[in-house]
Order: structure tokens, then sequence, then C-alpha cells
């Protein structure tokens, strides 16, 4: 009997569930605690054989039908999935290996079967922006995209999807890593863009084809948005979020990482504005960061690079590396809690309010709403001092 | 012996029967004329007289005089030369006594003898029946015009002789002329073409359906004027005496278009330049005023482009005739009133740079700008959306523009139910104040009191506000006015607020 391939193994443990990334990080860490170097993904496939052991122990390995059913339903989906340390692993994704926390697997449903290789910038943000935060984000998918840079995020509502959208625009590269299963219609209603990302980029996740949204893949997800770009840049979140979240282990995992400033007044604009305070680099146009991330591309070559070629040994940025306490499994809400009393689409359109002056014809496209509706909400927010409408359109009160 | 014969005289829209009498006594040969002033009296006798020579009427070699009858009238131009001609050549035995009972005559000799068209032929023939006239000698340019409006037999002339042969008998009159072809109708764009858009959308239904007035906002180029010209489109076509009102207005301008139809039902839509004068928006002229640009924009739409760039004063003139739908003219002769009932579309930049995304005004710069647009006249002002530069679009997907087919009968549908309850032709623009209140719940009005208690409504806003809730209540269907109607009237006109009075620093 020929032992199962390391393939087989990513399989089993993906259908399991057993494997998550805490157990994967436990399992790297016990190897390096008793001297061995990982610094080579190859190595990897001694952390996912002692997986394999220990989910065998703790008989949490599924059995051969569901296994089964788990291929067939990725070669339906047209998924392939890619090991750490072998051909098809994205390779800047490689070099997050092992404190990085590079998953072991990824599947992968792109053109190709494999996530491109070239450039890479990640768009990440709150899912409840600014009209302008989601003018800037669907500006900078457009202008990285046109520059050949794949455009990464994660497919959530407001910052995430709008960068994807920008990058569809300008018919450029986008890449989105799911925070469910590929069976599971989640975010909700985004299955039209969901299958444009995966026919322009890709969609990837380390989740088995039917796991669910969790909070806990959210927060797991965002170190594959980091660990697939070279650069990494926050539009808008509050302080406490997701974004900022990212943007903690992008620094881990030595990328870049740009902010997005904001005005003082607007929660939208306290994660950016705490990143920039600790070091993170201040964008003040849209076209400064297409240098930055063919530069950080650059060095590491156009080609995937060698393995071991020591991604593991770029140091933190000291931006984020601050921020790294702050796990949150809370989702990241820009407006926060909206007071009481409101009708449901004055407190939708409360999140959309910035320091930025927005139309109600804008707002009204941003929301989804009938114009009438939005008119009706922002004169309730502003006789609540929610809102003011200056000459150029609303602002937050 | 004294021929008489009738004309008819325009003081403003107003037509006054005038009697022309002739007599030929004793004195030196020579023509005068009574109960007309100046050098148009002067003139008039020689034009005249010299038509009848061409004519080949001899008049007698003694003294003539014409009286026209009321003289207290203010009389103008040359559109009496005709009856006077006539009244002479009865007084001349020309034609035989008689002849001209119960017949008018309107318009201009030529020394030839030829008979021009005057304008303001068409209010004039309001005059004729109620004076028991059943006939009318007018140039054939004016023939179909004057029979527009029915009850009086037309006879077109083209010559003092050919008038002169009728009266005696000795030729049938001919028929009106009619042009060869039908002509066509004036097209109004169609909404379609416009994308994206909501607001100024949004706005152009609400002042079709409520007959509120408009300040479009937006940078230059971004197609306000492009929305204000689709307007006329959506509201209802005239009726027969409203069609009649625009057409007596363009008859006394002497504009009355030689392709265009006689009565035109489509709405007109008049934008005057920045640079107008006062006379020539609101009316003017010396002795007794024309009409200006509003009343040509009666029952249609005014269009102010660049509505900053407008003098102060010209601007506060037009808050009285928008108010109370006619402009009153004063002038050394006579005091005139003239229909205004125009729905009022004002254009203007955000800011003095033009705005765009790209503005660099201080915010100091911009409420100086602002602050152009007079309290009082803000304050008639009801809807002020916002007209988003054209690449605004790019960010999320539009729908295609709502043609005007489908927005015209949402239109019709609200008038319909604003008819039912103030009565025919009534839009809610001009409903009573106590009346509309009466149709709006008790959370409505709250809101609107709110308003005015935070500053943000004046008394009169209030009730403005309350008549444009009104219009989206009914373009909705809804009999009562409720709380979201409300707001989103006051939604509205919160950017007037803002153009009249933001404090500083308010933008944060």
């Amino acid at each position: 009997v020929s032992s199962p391939s390391a393939a087989d193994r990513a399989l089993a443990l993906l259908a399991s569930g057993w494997a998550t990334p805490q157990r994967t990080a436990e399992a790297a860490r016990a190897f390096l605690d008793a001297g061995a170097l990982l610094d080579d993904p190859a190595s990897a496939r001694r952390v996912l054989e002692a997986l394999v052991v220990r989910a065998g122990r703790e008989a949490a390995l599924p059995d051969a039908a569901a296994l089964v059913r788990v291929r067939v339903r990725f070669a339906a989906l047209g998924v392939r999935l890619h090991v750490l340390g072998e051909a098809g692993y994205p390779s800047l994704l490689a070099q997050a290996w092992p404190e990085g926390g590079a998953p072991l697997w990824l599947a992968v449903r792109a053109p190709g079967g494999s996530l491109p290789e070239g450039p890479a910038a990640a768009v990440v943000g709150t899912r409840e922006p600014s009209l302008d935060g989601l003018r800037t984000a669907t500006e900078l998918g457009r202008v990285l995209a046109r520059h050949g840079i794949t455009v990464v995020s994660g497919l959530a509502r407001g910052i995430d999807q709008a960068a994807h959208r920008g990058a569809l625009e300008a018919d450029g590269r986008t890449v989105a890593v799911l925070g469910a299963g590929f069976d599971v219609d989640y975010p909700r209603g985004t299955r039209a863009l969901r299958e444009e990302v995966a026919e322009s980029g890709g969609l990837a996740t380390e989740l088995a084809p039917a796991a669910p949204p969790r909070p806990r893949h959210f927060l797991e997800r965002n170190r594959i948005i980091s660990g697939l770009a070279d650069v990494v840049v926050v539009v808008e979140g509050r302080e406490r979020s997701g974004a900022l979240a990212t943007a903690a282990r992008a620094g881990q995992q030595g990328r870049e990482v740009w902010a997005v400033p904001g005005s003082l007044s607007a929660p939208t604009s306290e994660g950016p504005l705490a990143l920039i305070r600790d070091g993170a680099t201040l964008l003040t146009s849209f076209d400064e960061l297409v240098p930055a991330v063919l530069a950080a591309a650059a060095r590491r070559g156009a080609a995937p690079p060698p393995p071991g070629s020591g991604a593991a040994t770029a140091t933190d940025d000291p931006a984020t590396a601050a921020r790294t306490g702050h796990d949150h499994t809370s989702h990241d809400h820009g407006g926060g809690v909206p007071p009481p009393g409101l009708s449901a689409p004055a407190a939708r359109l409360l999140a959309l309010l910035g320091a930025v002056p927005a139309t109600g014809g804008a707002l009204a496209g941003a929301a989804g709403l009938p114009l009438p509706v939005v008119l009706s909400a922002l004169a309730e927010l502003t006789a609540r001092d929610l809102a003011v409408a200056t000459h150029r359109g609303y602002v937050r009160g | 012996m004294v021929a008489r014969a009738r004309t008819v005289a325009l003081v403003g829209l107003e037509p006054a029967l005038v009697t022309v009498e002739a007599h030929y006594g004793a004195g030196l040969p020579g023509l005068h004329v009574l109960g007309a002033s100046g050098t148009a009296a002067r003139e008039a006798a020689d034009r005249v007289r010299t038509a009848l020579q061409a004519a080949g009427v001899s008049l007698p070699l003694r003294k003539g005089i014409l009286s026209l009858a009321p003289a207290e009238l203010p009389k103008q131009g040359a559109r009496f030369d005709l009856a006077m001609a006539l009244a002479l050549a009865e007084e001349a035995g020309a034609v035989p006594g008689g002849a001209l009972d119960g017949t008018a005559a309107i318009g201009e000799l030529a020394l030839d003898g030829r008979v021009r068209g005057v304008g303001g032929v068409l209010p004039s023939m309001r005059a004729l029946p109620r004076a028991g006239i059943g006939r009318v000698l007018v140039a054939d340019e004016a023939a179909a015009e004057a029979e527009l409006l029915g009850g009086t037999r037309v006879v077109p002339v083209r010559h003092l002789g050919e008038a002169l042969a009728l009266l005696r008998g000795e030729q049938p009159p001919r028929a009106v002329p009619r042009p060869p072809s039908e002509p066509a109708r004036r097209t109004i764009p169609d909404l379609a073409d416009v994308r994206g858009q909501l607001e100024a959308r949004r706005g152009l239904e609400l002042a079709a359906a409520g007959g509120h007035h408009l300040l479009l906002v937006g940078p230059p180029g971004c197609g306000k004027s492009m929305l204000a010209q689709r307007l006329p489109g959506l509201l209802p076509p005239l009726d027969r005496a409203a069609a009649l009102d625009v057409a007596a207005i363009r008859s006394i301008l002497g504009v009355v278009d030689p392709d265009g139809p006689l009565l035109d039902d489509r709405p007109p839509f008049r934008a005057p330049h920045h640079t107008t004068t006062a006379a020539a928006l609101l009316g003017g002229g010396s002795g007794v005023a024309l009409p200006g640009e509003l009343s040509r924009a009666h029952r249609g739409v005014l269009f102010l482009d660049e509505l900053f760039e407008w003098p102060r004063p010209l601007l506060e003139a037009l808050r009285e005739p928008l108010e109370d739908g006619v402009v009153r003219l004063a002038r050394s002769r006579a005091a005139v009133r003239y229909p205004a009932r125009a729905l009022l579309v004002c254009a203007a930049n955000p800011c003095p740079c033009g705005g765009g995304d790209r503005c660099g005004c201080a915010e100091e710069q911009v409420l100086r700008y602002r602050a152009r647009l007079s309290g009082p006249l803000a304050d008639r002002l009801d809807l002020a959306p916002t007209v988003e530069p054209l690449t605004a679009g790019d960010l999320l997907e539009e729908a295609p523009g709502e043609p005007t087919a489908v927005v015209a009968a949402r239109v019709r549908a609200a008038r319909a139910l604003a008819e039912e309850r103030w009565g025919s032709g009534a839009r809610n623009s001009e409903a009573p104040a106590s009346e509309v209140r009466r149709t709006a719940d008790r959370r409505a009005l709250r809101v609107l009191a709110d308003a005015l208690e935070r500053g943000e409504l004046t008394g009169r806003g209030f009730d403005r506000a309350l008549r444009v809730a009104r219009t989206v209540a009914d373009l909705e269907g809804a009999s009562t006015v409720g709380i979201d109607h409300a707001r989103e009237a006051l939604a509205h006109r919160l950017p007037l607020r803002s153009a009249a009075s933001t404090p500083l620093g308010a933008g944060t």
C-alpha cells in the first residue's frame, strides 16, 4: 500500500474541519520547539503528517465516502487543492510560512487552476463604509488593476466588494478569499460577483465546501488576504475591526501596510488613522500605491521564488506589530450601533455618511434604496442632527 | 353725413371696440385725425389718403375729419388704417351707405393700398362677438389667426381695392388661405436621454406634478439645461383656453411662428439669457407695456440659467408675479396685466469655480456666492436637486433613463388627484395653505413644525414645503400627507436653506 499523497492528507484534514489554523500553528510550534527548522515550505509536509496522525488519534478524520464526496464536489466546482510546498500553491503566500500563518492547503477556483503570481495588493476595509470610502476603494481597484496589479480582498460588502468591482471595471485581475466554503452562498446575493471574480483572478479558501460563515473564519481568512498581497491598503474601518486585524497580520507577514486618511470626526477613519499613527504609510494619491506594489513584487522576483527564499526573515512592520494584540471576533461595522428610534433606511444611510459630502442621488445608488425613501431618511437624520445638509451634499452630523 | 367703421384697439391683452367716424365738411382741404395722439395720427392720415388714391377713390376737396372713439383709449400702431380708409370711402361715396354695418376691419395700409397684417389680431377678436359684430376684414396673413377664436366671419383682403369691391358687392369674399401642409409639432426632447440624475429627475417630476419652482444645482456641463428642456414634456398638453392665452401673447408681440402650428398645445419653454433687461424679462416699453419673457412662458417653463449671474433686483422683481400668476406693468399711458403662470426653473453652479470634484473654493467664498440667491427668492423655490457631474455614474451602475411618457403618466395621475381636490386646473402649489394642512396627518405637520423651530424653514417655507409634501403624496396616490412625504419635501428644501444661510463650519 503506497502512503497517501500530501494532497490526500490535506483533503482529509480540510474535510474534517479539525485542523484549524490554531491547531496547525500549535503543531508547527512543537516542531520549532524541538529545534526543527521550518523555513522551507517543503517542511510543511512534516507538519501536515503530524496533524493527520493527531487527527487520526482523536478519531476526527472523515471516512472514505466523505472524502469522495468532497473530491467530487471540488471537481464539479472546478476547484483545485494546492498544498504548501508544492507547485500551484501561491508562492507569495508560501513566504508566510510558518510564523505568518500560511495555510497548509488552499482550495482554489481560478482560470488555469491557480491564482495569479504577479504583483498583488490587498484592499480591505469596513463593511459599512461611507460613500467616499466606497468611491476610494473602487478607484483603488481600478487604478491597481489598470497597472496589472492583482487586487486581493475578502468579498465582504462595503470596501471589499467595491475594490473587486473597481478591478473588474478596469478589466483587471482580482482575487477573493472566501470566509465560507465554496458551496455556501455567502455573502448572500453576491453570486454574480463571485462568478466574475472567479473568472478574473480566482476564489480561494482553506475551508471545506460546506463550511458555514463563522466570525472566526473571517479573521482566519484575513491572514490569507494579506499573505496573497505584496502590499495591504486599509481604506476605512473602526479602531477595533477586521480591517485592522488584516493589517496586523500583514505586519507579521512582512507586508507593507498603507492607510487612507480620513476626517477626525468620522468613526470610519479611526482604523486608518491609528495605523498611520503607528507607522503605516499614508496614502496621498491613487497613483502612489502602484510603484510601491511593483517595487515590493520586484524584490521577491517575477518568477515564483525558490523554496526557502526567506520571506520569514522579513522584519515585522512596526506599525502593525503594535496592533497585533487586537484580534477581534467582532465584525467591522463602520457606523457602530445606530442611535435608537431611527427608521431602517435612516440607519442604513447613517452608516454611509461620512466627512465627504454625499448627494441624495449618490446615496440612493449606494444604499440600493429609492430616492424618495433616501430623501425622507435624510430629513429624518438632519432633524436629529445626525446629518448635516451642506451645499455639496450630506455629511455626518 | 358721417360714415362709421369699426375696429379694435388693444391695451395689453384687453381688446376695446373703436368706432372710426369720417366726415367731410367746410374748410381747407386736408385730413385731421382726432382721438389719436401725435405723430401716429399724422402718419396714419397720410398713409390712408395715399392708399385710397391708389385704390382709385378720389377724396372730396374739403376738410376731412376722422375721429377715433373712445378718445381716451391709448392707440398705438397702424392697426386702425384699414377702418379709417373704409370710413372715408363710405363718406366719399365709394361704397354704399350701410355696407360697413356689422363689420370691423383690422389692418395696416401700405401706400399702394396693400393691406398688411398687424400683431394682436387674436386677442382683438374677443371684442367683436360681444359688440354684435359678425364680420371682420383682416390681411391675408392674419386671417387664420383671426379665425382661431371662432364666432366671427373672417374675410381676408389683400388690397384696399379688394375690400372696397367686396363691400360694393362686386366680388365674393375669398376663403381664408391655409398653409399647404399641416405644420410640424414642435418636439420636446425626451427624458430617456438623461442617464442617472435621480435627484434631478425626481425634482422635475414633482415640479411638473405640483407646479413647484425648481433650482438645479450642479457643475457646468453636467446637463442642467438638458434637464430643464425636458420639463415641458412632463407637463400636460395645454387645453384650448390655455393654448389661446399663449397664442394671444405671441400674437401681440407679432411673433406668431409662420412654420409652427397656430394653436400649440405644447407648453412653452423660454430661456432668456442673464443679460436680459427687466423690460425684456417682465415686460415693458413706453406708453403701454408689452409682455416679456415671463409672460411668454405663461403655462410653460421659464428657465433662468446661471442664476447667480442674474442681477439681484431682477430676481427680486420676479417674486411677486410668480406668486400672483400675473405681472402688472404701469406705464405713462396705461397700466396693463399680463398672465405669468410659469413654472420657474433655475440653474446654478455650486460655487464660483463651477464646482466638481476638484473644487478648490474656500467655504466662505462659496457662501458669499450663494448669498446672491436672496432669501425671499429662495423661499419661493421649492425643490433644489443636485445635478451630478457626468462621471458620477461610473461608480454605480445606473439603469437607463425612464422615458418622458412614463413619468408624464405619473404626473397626469397626480394632477388628476390634485384637481379632484382643488378644482379643475388647480395645482398643489397654488392651493390654499389651510386646506392643504387639513389633508396632512399630525406627525407630518410635526416634522415641518420641528423644522420651523430649528430655523430650517421660514413661515412661508412651512406652507410651501407642505404643498410639496402634498404632491409627493399625490404621486404615491395617498390621500393623506404622511410623515415620509413631509420629510421628503423637507429634504428638497434643505439645500435651499444652505444656499441662503449655512453657518460656517457646518460641514463636519
